[in-house]
């Protein structure tokens, strides 16, 4: 019998807000935090909306100003929600009544599994001065690397940064990974956290996705592909336009249940199971059927040992794009025939926020389980005719169960599926 | 750990190192002592501190990947990363077909520079010609729009994208990145696939190219590396008092690991068990590994303790052994400490002596040339170990290729940020039930 997992603390930030309870209420309001972007200039040309974390702050999001030369943007937020959640699970004062050689042991034990957004178009244009310096001569390139790179280029630029600082900051010694996924990332740190709780490498783990895609050549980008919607993110809508970016960062403490009951932590969830399947079509490609979320949540739900009527609401991945919404919808009704139970997706409010997705999905699902309920897709007006029949409103309604599910999915046709369960009585 | 946990078998290799661009030409070249380190040719590196690197020379990736338009989409590594991959399936004798695509998995640690650095060149002169980047180009509604190749061939997820379009792998598949830790862990990530029983076969591995004036430029920033251009051959020399700095290699290696049984029952060829592996945190400082060898010394005590294995049957260890200072005299100190008295017997080399450091794919390479090694009773020697630093005291493999039946191998990786992996091979026969 393998452990059960737990989740006992959570952080969350992205454009709705910068506490997991502050952007459920954004949701439940029906407020989209998309707006023009703002964190660089526009020259006033039309550039699809963002979803940007309000006053970003390095100072306020990390205390540790010793670390901050060598941070990016999606860094702080990483950091800043591992460290809320860490917060909320009150490990660390758990450890600060341990004994030495206990405390030891429980940085020994404890994992650290980061979803990461990787090496962003940014970093690389640091090297923009230099080029210009060089005028097109490399040897002048080689002679003017010092005077026009910082000497911290490579540091600030590696993906693995939350992992390093997290495990500075904290100690955490146990076994790790930083997942770079694409949108899948966040959905399969919290498998690999899972995994490592049940198979006894770890005793507990902390869990973080962050990404900062807010980039002027990303959405260049990913706008000329055709994958971007101009102002409103609708989900499942007949008129829908595309996805829109969001930054933002979240994170999970999972411990087993034992060590959780033993030092007396409060239970926020549950997490029951995983899957992860690839369509292996190319970078970009979605396969119309859905086959690929199909089997991930297939082989979630058999991992979770849950029958599909269990599963009392739909976290959809739901990110606009007309394929991947039409492709998830006719996923749920391969998995769930007509009895697909409530669905939602988060995304219309801040955004796609790519490789923190998956994990800011899950974060948000717990909470609409302790609330009991799907909360609406405010910006869903017109269901679109080919995802007839998918239960996803713009109004809130009542779940049908205390487990839900949740899906991420990212370039490389990656599709994860995520099983997690309101804590019951007995916690 | 349960006690019927699946064990995972190694039945193909693939590389595509400075060295040669298959399994055996790699390791003979190994074997023979060449050098697989020399001036930079890919691009003029003459105004860089640093002019030398290990290139994978000569490389066309046509020559074995039949696909045009898969390869217009690859970049440099991924090239590198399609080659080994598909010399690992095809030494495996096995490949995903329709009905077992799903139970394949596949996890690959990439490297961290996607941007092609023509495509950087491009980018400047279309839209920030002064160094800086100018929005009202970018966002020009005259603006021509982007190439969406070069798009493709720059995204941090291509190499999986193309590694599962390309051999129909429809599993479990993640990337991952933890700097020169990445191909390790990749590989200690399909082990574990196949424990859970989420697949039968994983295709695991790594790869990278940063031999480009982006990447070169960040570790000559850093002064990370050997700035000894006049002797290419013998900049890097790990464990050597005069050690100055690791050269920059490129390459990629695959496995393909297969559940135990189902590799007996179809008579497969087993190079090693992969009885293991262990992953850690250090904590500590960003590129400086802690003198004590904290860090790595849980990573290898966590895969002997997963391989169920003792230091006493251990045999050989491929070290990290990058040939900077401070990291071969921490990780002596690790070994010390992990293998006590059998630290005298247990026979060490650093293959980066030879091939000098593939980043991203270092880890997955050095675990293939442990399951070599295994297979020949044949170590690797630790090249250029002129004057032994004082502080190293293990029994390196120097001068020829040793000679030695093999029990058990260790894989070391020890990345930047301070991420540890360290792998277990087990000689078949040894394997136990």
């Amino acid at each position: 019998m393998s452990e059960r997992v737990v989740v006992t603390g959570m952080g969350a930030i992205c454009a709705s807000g910068d506490r997991p309870e502050a952007i459920w209420a954004e949701i439940v309001g029906r407020r989209s935090s998309l707006g023009p972007i703002r964190q660089w200039e526009t020259a006033g040309l039309e550039v699809p909306y963002a979803g940007e974390v309000a006053g970003f702050d390095p100072a306020s999001l990390v205390t540790e100003r010793k670390a901050h030369k060598l941070l990016r943007r999606g860094d702080f937020l990483g950091l800043y929600a591992a460290g809320a959640s860490l917060r909320g699970s009150c490990l660390l004062e758990h450890r600060a009544g341990l004994a030495r050689e206990r405390a030891a042991e429980l940085d020994e034990r404890t994992g650290v599994f980061v979803a990461s957004g990787g090496v962003g178009y940014q970093h690389q244009h640091d090297f923009l001065p230099l080029l210009t310096a060089a005028g097109g001569d490399l040897q002048r390139f080689g002679r003017e690397l010092d005077g026009e790179v910082s000497p911290l280029w490579l540091l600030q630029s590696l993906p693995n940064n939350v992992l390093c600082h997290l495990g500075i900051q904290t100690g955490f010694r146990g076994p790790n990974a930083c997942i770079t996924a694409h949108g899948a990332s966040g959905g399969l740190a919290a498998a690999e956290g899972l995994a490592a709780i049940r198979s006894g490498e770890a005793e507990r783990a902390v869990v973080v996705g962050h990404d900062a895609p807010i980039e002027p050549q990303a959405i260049r980008e990913l706008d000329d592909l055709g994958l971007l919607g101009r102002d409103v993110l609708r989900p499942f809508d007949a008129w829908r336009g595309g996805t829109l970016l969001g930054e933002g960062a979240a994170a999970l403490v999972l411990e087993s249940e034992a060590i959780a009951r033993e030092r007396g932590a409060a239970v926020l969830g549950e997490l029951l199971g995983s899957g992860c399947a690839a369509e292996a079509e190319g970078l970009l490609a979605v396969r119309d059927d859905g086959d690929g979320p199909a089997r991930a949540i297939s082989a979630a739900l058999a991992d979770a040992e849950l029958g599909r009527d269990e599963i009392g609401m739909i976290v959809a991945h739901g990110s606009g794009t007309r394929q991947g919404d039409l492709s998830e919808a006719l996923a749920l009704r391969s998995v769930f025939g007509d009895a697909v139970p409530p669905v939602t997706a988060f995304k219309w409010a801040f955004g796609h926020t790519l490789a923190a997705a998956g994990a800011l999905d899950l974060v948000l699902a717990i909470l609409a389980l302790h609330a009991g309920c799907a909360p609406g897709i405010a910006t869903l007006r017109e269901l679109d005719a080919d995802c007839a029949g998918l239960p996803a409103s713009p109004d809130t309604r009542p779940a049908c169960g205390d487990c839900a599910l949740v899906l991420a999915r990212g370039f490389a046709g990656l599709n994860v599926a995520l099983v997690v369960q309101a804590p019951g009585p007995g916690f | 750990m349960t006690a019927d946990r699946p064990r995972v078998a190694v039945t193909g290799l693939g590389l595509v190192t400075p060295l040669g661009h298959d399994a055996p030409s790699t390791w003979r070249a190994l074997l023979a002592g060449r050098s697989g380190v020399a001036p930079i040719t890919l691009f003029d590196a003459g105004g860089f501190p640093v002019r030398i690197a290990a290139e994978v020379k000569g490389f066309d990736p046509r020559l074995r990947i039949d696909d045009r338009r898969l390869l217009q989409l690859a970049g440099r590594a991924h090239g590198f990363a399609l080659v080994a991959a598909d010399e690992a399936l095809a030494d495996a004798g096995i490949r995903p077909d329709a009905a077992s695509a799903s139970r394949w998995g596949c996890v690959v640690g990439s490297g961290m520079l996607g941007v092609e650095f023509s495509g950087l060149v491009d980018f400047h002169s279309r839209y920030a010609p002064q160094g800086e980047l100018e929005p009202e180009r970018l966002f020009a509604p005259q603006a021509p729009r982007l190439d969406p190749i070069a798009f493709q061939r720059s995204h941090p997820s291509t190499g999986l994208a193309l590694l599962l379009e390309r051999f129909g792998i429809r599993g479990h598949a993640a990337s991952v990145h933890t700097a020169c830790a990445s191909g390790g862990q990749a590989i200690g990530m399909g082990l574990e696939l196949i424990r859970r029983g989420v697949c039968d076969r994983v295709l695991a591995g790594g790869f990278d190219s940063m031999v480009s004036p982006v990447g070169l430029g960040g570790f000559c920033l850093l002064g990370a590396l050997s700035p000894d251009n006049r002797a290419p051959e013998r900049a890097s020399r790990p464990f050597d008092r005069s050690r100055n700095g690791f050269v920059l290699g490129e390459g990629a290696g695959f496995v393909v690991l297969e559940e135990w049984r189902a590799a007996r029952a179809r008579r497969a060829t087993i190079y090693a068990e992969l009885a293991g592996q262990g992953s850690s945190l250090t904590g500590y400082r960003i590129t400086d590994p802690h003198p004590s060898g904290d860090g790595p010394i849980q990573a290898m005590r966590r895969a002997l303790a997963d391989a169920r294995a003792v230091p006493g049957e251990l045999d050989y260890v491929n070290a990290h052994g990058t040939s900077t200072p401070m990291n071969d005299r921490s990780e002596c100190a690790a070994l010390h400490t992990v293998l006590g008295p059998e630290a005298a017997r247990v026979a060490v080399s650093s293959t980066k002596s030879s091939m000098g450091h593939l980043i991203s794919a270092a880890g997955a390479v050095e675990a293939a040339l442990c399951a070599l090694a295994i297979r020949d009773s044949l170590l690797p020697v630790n090249a250029n170990l002129a004057a032994r630093d004082p502080e190293c005291d293990l029994s390196f493999v120097e001068g020829e290729p040793r000679p030695l039946r093999v029990r058990l191998a260790l894989s070391n990786s020890f990345g930047f940020g301070g991420s540890n992996s360290c792998l277990a091979l087990r000689r078949p026969e040894d394997a136990r039930p």
